[in-house]
């Protein structure tokens, strides 16, 4: 699922996190705009995830929820889950969810991943199999990076069928060819 | 398969798939003499004139480039049984009529190579082409049912190029299903699948699960 080397989940791990601090840290400069060098006990700061998760299981910190899932986002994946620009809250909104789940105490978190996916996955269908590419920008810009996946597994294959099915030559001369040779004499 | 452009999932290429859909056995009519071929894949022949023979499809369009042959269509390949598996495809709404698995690729080859040899050949392609729009919206609404219980997709009498195109887009979807899955609390939802399971298999139907 993760895997050490994917980039796409180095990147989603850098995600902002706020956590409030259980104990104090010392010789730790987080914070930038504090003046000191230790963190106090019950301070909120914004940490990358991947610091928040190691934290975490020390039981040093505690999560909060991001802003990415905050109220406005579930009340309008409930109205509408097709048309919500989820790239603008965070391109990587399932994978990171995914993430949160096991570390935030939020039970409804998983609930409203899945409901979001199903919802949005019936259109991403729909449009990728039978879109041009004129209409392309319009929904691209709204689906995050497994969702674009998505869309240009299907797009490409599609494409690529109806490029065969045009016809043309079989066999085509290697570029190599082409190419003129120096005379050897 | 052979053009790994996406790792993960390995996709085979509409020209690999014709490749596969030439060792399909096919009818001609030879107008030459031959000897018997004996070839890995078996033996055919002798070709005596006017005598038909069934060679597989890749023989078949090189004698006939060759000008030694023509080619008989075959029997699935006439305006009426077409007319009839088009009305079938359009009346149900989930199934599939019955067509042979490499059905787009013989009949494009046919029509690039045996234009002459396929009666009604203009009635035939669009024929062709209209059942195939009808069953690509089939599959793709029939897609629209996943859900987290998902864990594969059995869909009866789809054709090779029908399934290739879907391939790569289906495997991503249900990955992403089952991961958004697993983060739900487990409820007893096992359950629920084995009733499916019997009901469908007493059927003798294999249908798309989590419907």
């Amino acid at each position: 699922m993760a895997s050490y080397y994917d980039i796409d989940d180095i990147i989603a791990e850098e995600e902002p996190v706020s956590v409030i601090f259980q104990k104090p840290a010392n010789g730790v400069g987080i914070d930038p705009s504090a003046e000191k060098n230790c963190v106090d006990q019950g301070s909120k700061v914004e940490l990358p995830f991947w610091l928040a998760n190691e934290l975490c299981q020390r039981n040093a910190v505690s999560v909060l929820v991001p802003a990415c899932f905050d109220e406005k986002t579930r009340l309008e994946i409930q109205a509408d889950p097709a048309c919500v620009d989820l790239r603008s809250r965070s391109p990587y909104f399932y994978e990171f969810g995914c993430k949160m789940v096991p570390i935030v105490g939020d039970r409804t978190l998983g609930f409203l991943l899945f409901s979001a996916f199903r919802s949005r996955y019936k259109e991403v269908l729909t449009k990728a199999h039978t879109a041009s590419h004129v209409a392309a920008p319009k929904i691209l810009s709204r689906l995050t990076k497994e969702e674009v996946n998505l869309y240009e597994a299907a797009q490409s294959s599609v494409a690529a069928f109806k490029k065969w099915r045009v016809g043309g030559r079989r066999f085509q001369p290697a570029s190599v060819l082409g190419r003129k040779r120096r005379s050897e004499e | 398969m052979a053009v790994q452009s996406e790792p993960d999932y390995s996709l085979f290429t509409a020209q690999e798939i014709e490749f596969v859909a030439e060792d399909e056995l096919i009818e001609i009519v030879p107008n030459m003499r031959m000897d018997p071929l004996n070839l890995i894949c078996g033996d055919f022949g002798p070709f005596l004139p006017q005598i038909a023979a069934q060679v597989p499809l890749w023989l078949a369009v090189a004698l006939k480039k060759r000008g030694k042959c023509t080619i008989r269509p075959p029997e699935w390949m006439s305006v009426e049984k077409l007319t009839r598996v088009l009305e079938a495809e359009r009346d149900s709404e989930r199934e599939f009529q019955l067509l042979p698995f490499h059905y787009v690729e013989i009949s494009r080859l046919l029509f690039d190579h045996a234009r002459d040899d396929i009666p009604d050949i203009y009635m035939v392609r669009s024929l062709i082409e209209d059942i195939r729009d009808v069953r690509f919206h089939k599959v793709q609404s029939s897609l629209e049912t996943f859900d987290g219980r998902t864990s594969a997709v059995q869909i009866k009498s789809l054709s090779a190029m029908e399934v290739n195109i879907v391939r790569p887009f289906v495997a991503r979807a249900l990955q992403s299903f089952q991961k958004l899955d697993s983060l739900l609390p487990e409820t007893d939802s096992t359950p629920n699948n084995q009733p499916q399971e019997a009901d469908k298999a007493s059927k003798g139907r294999r249908v798309l699960r989590g419907r």
